[in-house]
């Protein structure tokens, strides 16, 4: 446990929900360019066929109407696409950012309508008619894998995406040959979405003359959605300047521009003229990247104590047809994962991709999460074959102080995490043992009560690209700081937790920085906000430029008061003797003097008050957290109503225990929205059925338990002891609920290993 | 999601809605409160070459109750009807199946009349006037005629009104004496569509024995349903010696539900099974207890 800071550790409000919660934001919506043009996508209304000819006559007639712009008109001279951090050799799918001779999901953009109003773009996509020869969807993806007939691309021969072969060995045949009892199970979990508050969009404006791109756009990195441009379009970077203002969310799917905006993109610069696309719902749910469609079997060895000995594992993973990034497999990730809080001496890990006649996968909050969905699970069914209590067998596998440092089977080295301990928080917040009782006593009276644990370990992901931030922090003439960094904060509080780190240690007051993120003409190099890294690998900058600013203003107060730099103490933004306070110069004196006074200080005193440092950090960061979870399951409707819900996270020194609890509790309705509400359903046919909140249900305020939170906290190696822990919300939620589902169930002999969990499914199940 | 290009009207009386109706056929549709009609043609599966607006027609928006009717002017906004004492008091049912339209934004929008033109075969008003047998008020160029709720909700979306009809008003008869009444609905969140759900009105008579009857349905067929059998079966009969399960399964039995991506019509059928049952169960404990 770690003492809190002034700043640091403190449940400071949030310094933009002011802005944001007035309805002060300024989204991308909110830009207006004079001039500007708004773009419609014409969409294929079949998920699999050869596209005969786009006729675009009718719409070219129509009043208003700028552009009509199909792949023929588009395609010609734009460059290979890719993205940094899969680089530029990843398996993936054809770049195209209209569909081009065939179409290959619903929602498929045919051709880009551009228009002087957002209402007649409409209009004219409407009279946009596509001669479509039906093929046959390729929508199973086992059925797919082996076809060669049907594909989804055609160039690249087979519907296989990518694959990840088994990794055996000698001691995991051992293990399965003299294990007590092996189980095995297949886990499946349904195709849900990113559905950020705020859709996808951006407004593009290319000047002609200067031969620059300029791009507001919502996205989660803007130096990423640059780099892309940049390759897309054959520009030099620093030609493209992408601003970000407020967004409204991303949860993965703003982490790359797709084919929409880089459709946009190309539109603006072919035309001239600027061109917004804000996409709308129904395009967001239909196209905007879906997530999650996979399955895994999970076979688990254990001596007659229950101990694992050895785990096999197979994925399958549903990628769609156009999945963002790469080929939309998380299965690598997934692999180094899996063994993730428990002594799992030996393991293999299968997966196989599949390219379908869908909407592309993209990323979504924790992509790799099906292996802690599946183990979970599987724990739970390994204790229900054993006759032991789930909370018993994981006491038995989990990692404990004692065993740290550890490595696992897939060589990931933990040093500072505590599942064991978050565990026994957990069990203990929630009342385990009462809740038994409890749940014994009800089932007499018919009542199907259930409680259900999982645990993970969540990688902070600062390997390769992700592994460097900038911040720039700079005493202004007035004395105060601009903290500038290339940072993409859209929900995650970053305007507050990394003030407070460069508050703690610049020690000047907190209201007197000002945040500055998003615009790539001015900010440090950014890998994006996204897996969980911001706390680690952002916050380790802004911290290592304040500490460098601090010690160069610390260097100029000592050599304005003649005295060693070790007898001064930085506070309240002023720098003073120690024990002097009378001596204290404030920031604004300091700054005056060095930007204006210079001529009066002495030789060698430094005067460049701004400082820029890129925070290096290691590959990953591990924190880990318990989630537990009782419901009630009504076996009339199969309605699950959450009773209580409990999280006991361990992400180290914590910046804002407030943020981390919000960030938490994002995550965790994700999971609820997932697994009870969240289906985003096609037909046998490939059509999509759930295209509008009507359909698609998201959980709202009113099916949000009150979440109560356990907070353990072991610092990490990091300078500052954080770890990241944006994703882990989400990740843990689906096996926690599925399992207390299962528990509830446990009495009717039922144990559902598909979701999502609506009470139809659950009403199936009771009858059979 | 942007509507396709219309004419907007906004006549301030009800024989100039008409009027504005006859005029334009069937290229012409009534605008309310919008809560159903704004989204679909946002969508573009609703199109409409005039939308005439009754927003304006400030005579359709009133509550008179008397002895034995209870009198709602179309374009009562639903949150209005729901907290009007005249309703509460005389016809407790509607006041109690209106916080389960939708939430308290569309509430807000949303008129008494609109939902029932509208006619979606899940929501709580036509639900509550087929089951009170109300009356529905309809003016066009004839003369004004009232239409039993029962002959007014001819199918999913689709009404008896006529092309130049304009619905005005509902008329709710009071039910006297020892009366209970209870709304129970199943969605898959608060303010969703029901699945499945039953509406009731019990009047206890002599002996505690079940004098008068009525349970409505919705969600379970293409227009509000009277559950007729489980009614027969229900009259007469002692409240103590009710299985409202049975009496749940009977007012089911000849229902033909949706199929959609909620629920299966099985599905529906067994929540409506339940829905029934806990209704009555409620309706009869308030006539029997206050």
């Amino acid at each position: 446990m770690t003492v809190a800071g002034r700043y640091v550790g403190q449940s400071v409000r949030r310094q933009e929900d002011p802005r944001l919660l007035t309805g002060h934001g300024r989204y991308v919506d909110d830009i207006v360019v004079p001039g500007m043009l708004h773009a419609a996508f014409v969409r294929s209304s079949v998920p699999h066929g050869l596209l005969r000819g786009v006729d675009t006559e009718a719409a070219r007639a129509l009043p208003g109407v700028a552009a009509v712009l199909t792949a023929a008109e588009l395609h010609p001279g734009l460059h290979p696409m890719w993205q940094t951090m899969m680089g530029q050799d990843a398996p993936a799918a054809p770049f195209r950012p209209l569909a081009d001779a065939d179409v290959r999901y619903v929602g498929d953009p045919i051709a880009l309508v551009v228009v002087e109003s957002r209402y007649i773009a409409e209009d004219a996509a409407e009279l946009v008619v596509a001669d479509i020869e039906p093929l046959p969807p390729v929508l199973d993806t086992s059925a797919a894998l082996g076809d060669t007939a049907s594909l989804v691309h055609p160039e690249l021969g087979s519907n296989l995406a990518g694959e990840l072969p088994a990794a055996g060995s000698p001691e995991l045949d051992a293990a399965f040959a003299s294990a007590a009892l092996v189980a095995t199970e297949t886990f499946h979990q349904h195709r849900y979405a990113c559905v950020p508050m705020e859709t996808r969009g951006l407004v593009a404006q290319w000047d002609p003359a200067g031969e620059q791109l300029t791009v507001w756009a919502a996205t989660q990195g803007p130096h990423e959605f640059r780099a892309i441009c940049g390759r897309v379009l054959g520009l030099p970077e620093p030609r493209i300047r992408v601003i970000m203002g407020d967004v409204g969310g991303g949860f993965g799917q703003k982490m790359f521009p797709m084919r929409e905006e880089i459709a946009v993109v190309a539109a603006t610069r072919q035309l001239g003229r600027p061109v917004k696309w804000i996409e709308d719902r129904n395009e967001n749910l239909l196209g905007g990247g879906h997530a999650r469609e996979e399955q895994m079997t999970v076979s688990v060895a254990a001596d007659d104590a229950g101990h694992f000995t050895g785990v096999r594992v197979e994925q399958l993973e549903n990628v769609g047809a156009y999945p963002f990034p790469g080929n939309g497999s998380t299965a690598m990730a997934g692999s180094m994962i899996f063994p993730g809080p428990y002594r799992i001496p030996a393991l293999s890990y299968a997966a196989r991709a599949v390219y379908t006649t869908t909407c592309g996968r993209c990323a979504y909050r924790g992509p790799w999460m099906m292996e802690t969905v599946a183990r979970e699970q599987m724990v739970d069914l390994l204790a229900r074959r054993l006759g032991m209590d789930p909370l018993e067998l994981r006491r038995r596998n989990v990692i404990t102080a004692e065993d740290l440092p550890f490595t696992t089977a897939s060589g990931m080295v933990y040093e500072t995490v505590s599942p064991a301990q978050t565990l026994e928080q957990a069990a203990e917040l929630i009342g385990y043992d009462a809740f038994r009782r409890e749940q014994a006593a009800e089932r007499e009276r018919g009542r199907l009560l259930g409680i259900g644990l999982a645990l993970y370990i969540e990688p902070s992901q600062s390997f390769g690209p992700l592994g460097t931030d900038g911040a720039t922090v700079r005493l202004e003439p007035d004395g105060r700081v601009a903290l500038v960094m290339g940072t993409a904060s859209h929900g995650q509080s970053l305007e507050t937790t990394m003030a407070q780190v460069v508050a703690e240690h610049l020690g000047c007051d907190l209201g007197d920085i000002t945040f500055v993120q998003g615009d790539t003409a001015y900010v440090p190099y950014g890998a994006g906000t996204g897996g969980s890294r911001s706390a680690v690998v952002a916050a380790g900058a802004a911290r290592q430029a304040a500490l460098a600013l601090r010690e160069r203003i610390v260097t100029l107060a000592a050599a304005v008061l003649e005295a060693a730099p070790s007898d001064l103490e930085v506070a309240s933004s002023a720098v003073g003797v120690r024990g002097d306070p009378a001596s204290a110069l404030p920031f604004a004196k300091l700054a005056g003097l060095a930007y204006f006074g210079h001529a009066a200080l002495p030789e060698g005193a430094p005067v460049a008050l701004e400082v820029t440092e890129r925070f290096k950090a290691p590959p990953f960061t591990f924190s880990n957290a318990c989630h537990a979870a009782t419901v009630e399951v009504d076996a009339t409707t199969g309605q699950v109503s959450i009773l209580r819900y409990v999280v006991s996270e361990d992400c180290g020194v914590m910046i804002n225990p407030m943020v981390v609890e919000g960030q938490i509790a994002g995550g965790v309705l994700q999971g609820i929205g997932g697994v009870l509400y969240e289906h985003m359903v096609y037909d046998g046919d490939g059509n999509p059925l759930t295209t509008t909140f009507l359909d698609y249900l998201l959980p709202t305020a009113a099916e949000a338990p009150a979440i109560e939170y356990g907070h353990v906290e072991t610092a990490s190696r990091l300078p500052g002891g954080a770890k990241g822990m944006g994703e882990g919300g989400a990740i843990a939620s689906p096996p926690a609920l599925a399992n207390a589902i299962n528990d509830a169930l446990a009495p009717l002999g039922i144990h559902l290993t598909r979701q999502p969990m609506s009470p139809a499914a659950i009403v199936a199940a009771l009858t059979p | 999601m942007k509507a396709a290009p219309f004419c907007y009207h906004r006549p301030g009386t009800v024989a100039e809605a008409v009027e504005t109706l006859a005029a334009f056929g069937d290229g012409a549709k009534v605008l309310a409160g919008g809560q159903s009609l704004v989204p679909l043609m946002a969508l573009r599966l609703a199109r409409a070459e005039h939308l005439v607006d009754l927003g304006r027609i400030a005579a359709l928006r009133y509550v008179r109750g008397a002895a034995d009717s209870v009198a709602v002017g179309a374009m009562t906004v639903q949150a209005a009807a729901g907290r009007d004492p005249v309703i509460a008091a005389s016809v407790p049912l509607l006041a109690r199946a209106i916080p389960f339209i939708g939430h308290f934004q569309v509430r807000n929008r949303g008129t008494v009349g609109g939902s029932c033109a509208h006619a979606d075969p899940s929501a709580e008003i036509p639900a509550v006037a087929v089951t009170l047998d109300a009356e529905l008020e309809a003016s066009g160029r004839g003369r004004p005629r009232l239409i039993p709720a029962a002959k007014f909700f001819t199918s999913t979306f689709t009404t008896s009104l006529e092309p130049d009809e304009v619905l005005t008003a509902l008329h709710f008869p009071v039910w006297p004496g020892r009366s209970g009444f209870a709304v129970r609905e199943f969605a898959r969140r608060r303010g969703d569509f029901a699945v499945a759900g039953a509406v009731c009105a019990v009047t206890l008579g002599q002996g505690e024995r079940i004098e008068r009857v009525a349970i409505g349905l919705l969600g379970l067929g293409a227009v509000p349903l009277r559950a007729a059998a489980a009614e027969r079966a229900a009259t007469g009969t002692a409240a103590g010696d009710l299985d409202v399960t049975e009496i749940g399964h009977l007012a089911v039995a000849d229902t033909d539900p949706p199929d959609d991506v909620h629920a299966t019509p099985g599905y529906r059928r067994r929540v409506g099974v339940a829905m029934a049952a806990r209704a009555l169960t409620a309706a009869l404990e308030e006539a029997a207890h206050g």
